[in-house]
């Protein structure tokens, strides 16, 4: 008899919690509940930052000395360089290449707006995302600095991303490989497609590439700025990576790989940028 | 639950956001990194048993959720029923859960959990990763929650006031067994 008001008892609870979960997903989910929560985790990750940035702090000089008794300290400062110099020279590359396959058209094209001039916030990246299925990064700048959501985010490399919230002194960023992530972009060939997400380490998948493109493995492909994009033109966002045309469809699928290392980011830049209304 | 319980759970929850946030966030391995908060459920789930281990649970899915862009409540949900499943299979057996039965606990429930997280976000139509990423997501998660579910169990024995070897069916959190 006890257990059996006990079993009751407890799947009671269950179904009471289980509704409760799914009310909060529901409402949540849209109006003016959804600002509320959004302000919430703005407020939690401007309240954890400085918690981050210290823990950061102190992790970072643990993991170099450990670099530093195995005798790799030099080679550890030599790799950041070489890093760096490796994303700025793949970055000149695929500006060259672009900019040599499309001069004829940006001449013509006068309107079309540049990545570089736009000004930019610097930020250091402070956390991975803390979900293992959001592809997001967390940087030391926001609101207070002019950081706003809807602003493209960039490396040495090329393209990162774009900021999708904003605290006050904290701002979260979407990664490019994001599922949910969609980038308009321009090939070397003239065409124009979208980039999405396929998730970490994964390249990214271009949408709507004809089938009779003439794109190629090793094409460049830019942020193509096209009328209300998210993105400004021009700035690298990766190289196609493989080429396959299937039969009996109007497409081609094409697979890019991003230039960013997504995985070992530690300095951004936040451009300034809004999408045209 | 008595002020002292109620002190104790926030400084776990407290402690629970710093690591995860802090801590547990830089460890990635092979692009996934531990979840400090799943650990905690299928824990609350060992030590208060199903239907007090569910209440934590959705407990901590709502905190979890603010640090997170997922959508709100997905935690919650998921955490629930992984609370109310382990608190179910710990509840069949008559002692306290030996380290053995701790360990598959863990192992299935960070596996499920992942999963059942994975496959909820699914059916509203919240992308997932791909099924490789996922595979290594699970096995990170479960392999984590394996090595420190037995030192979770002993947090939340002293949170929720429960002495050891007087587990779930105790009523912790209606006082429990007060040291």
């Amino acid at each position: 008899m006890a257990t059996s008001r006990r079993n009751t008892s407890q799947r009671l609870t269950l179904v009471i919690l289980l509704l409760a979960s799914i009310t909060v997903i529901t409402v949540a989910y849209k109006g003016e509940a959804r600002h509320a929560v959004v302000s919430v985790r703005n407020g939690a990750g401007d309240a954890v930052a400085p918690i981050q940035r210290g823990i950061a702090a102190v992790l970072h000089p643990i993991g170099n000395l450990f670099a530093g008794m195995a005798g790799y300290g030099g080679a550890l400062g030599e790799n950041q360089r070489l890093q760096l110099e490796v994303g700025q020279l793949r970055r000149q590359l695929v500006e060259a290449g672009q900019a040599q396959q499309q001069l004829d058209q940006l001449r013509s094209d006068q309107n079309l707006p540049f990545a570089d001039g736009i000004p930019e916030v610097l930020g250091e990246v402070i956390s991975s995302p803390s979900s293992n299925f959001d592809l997001t990064i967390e940087v030391d700048r926001g609101t207070s600095n002019g950081v706003g959501v809807g602003m493209p985010v960039v490396s040495g490399a090329g393209l990162v991303g774009s900021v999708i919230s904003a605290g006050q002194h904290t701002a979260i960023v979407q990664l490019l490989t994001d599922p949910r992530s969609e980038v308009g972009v321009r090939l070397g060939t003239g065409d124009v497609a979208v980039a999405v997400g396929q998730g970490e380490g994964d390249p990214l998948q271009l949408q709507d590439v004809s089938e009779t493109s003439l794109t190629s493995r090793g094409a460049p492909v830019v942020t193509s700025g096209l009328d209300v994009a998210a993105y400004p033109s021009g700035i690298p966002v990766g190289t196609v990576s493989s080429v396959r045309h299937t039969g009996g469809s109007l497409t081609s699928q094409v697979l890019v790989t991003p230039l960013v290392n997504l995985l070992v980011l530690q300095y951004v830049a936040v451009l300034q940028w809004f999408a045209p209304a | 639950m008595t002020l002292r319980t109620w002190g104790r759970l926030g400084v776990i929850v407290l402690a629970a956001v710093v690591v995860q946030v802090g801590v547990l966030n830089q460890i990635v391995v092979g692009g996934a990194h531990p979840d400090v908060f799943l650990l905690l459920a299928i824990s609350a789930g060992l030590v208060a048993g199903p239907q007090r281990g569910a209440v934590m649970g959705f407990t901590l899915g709502l905190v979890a959720d603010v640090f997170v862009q997922t959508p709100y409540g997905l935690s919650s949900l998921c955490y629930v029923l992984v609370a109310f499943a382990v608190g179910l299979a710990a509840g069949t057996v008559s002692a306290r859960p030996t380290l053995g039965f701790q360990a598959a606990a863990a192992l299935l429930g960070g596996i499920g959990g992942t999963l059942l997280f994975a496959g909820l976000g699914t059916l509203i139509d919240q992308p997932s990763v791909p099924r490789h990423q996922l595979a290594v997501v699970a096995v990170v998660v479960a392999a984590t929650c394996v090595l420190l579910v037995n030192l979770a169990c002993r947090l939340l024995e002293w949170t929720l006031v429960v002495a050891p070897g007087a587990h779930h069916d105790a009523g912790a959190f209606a006082g429990g067994t007060a040291r």
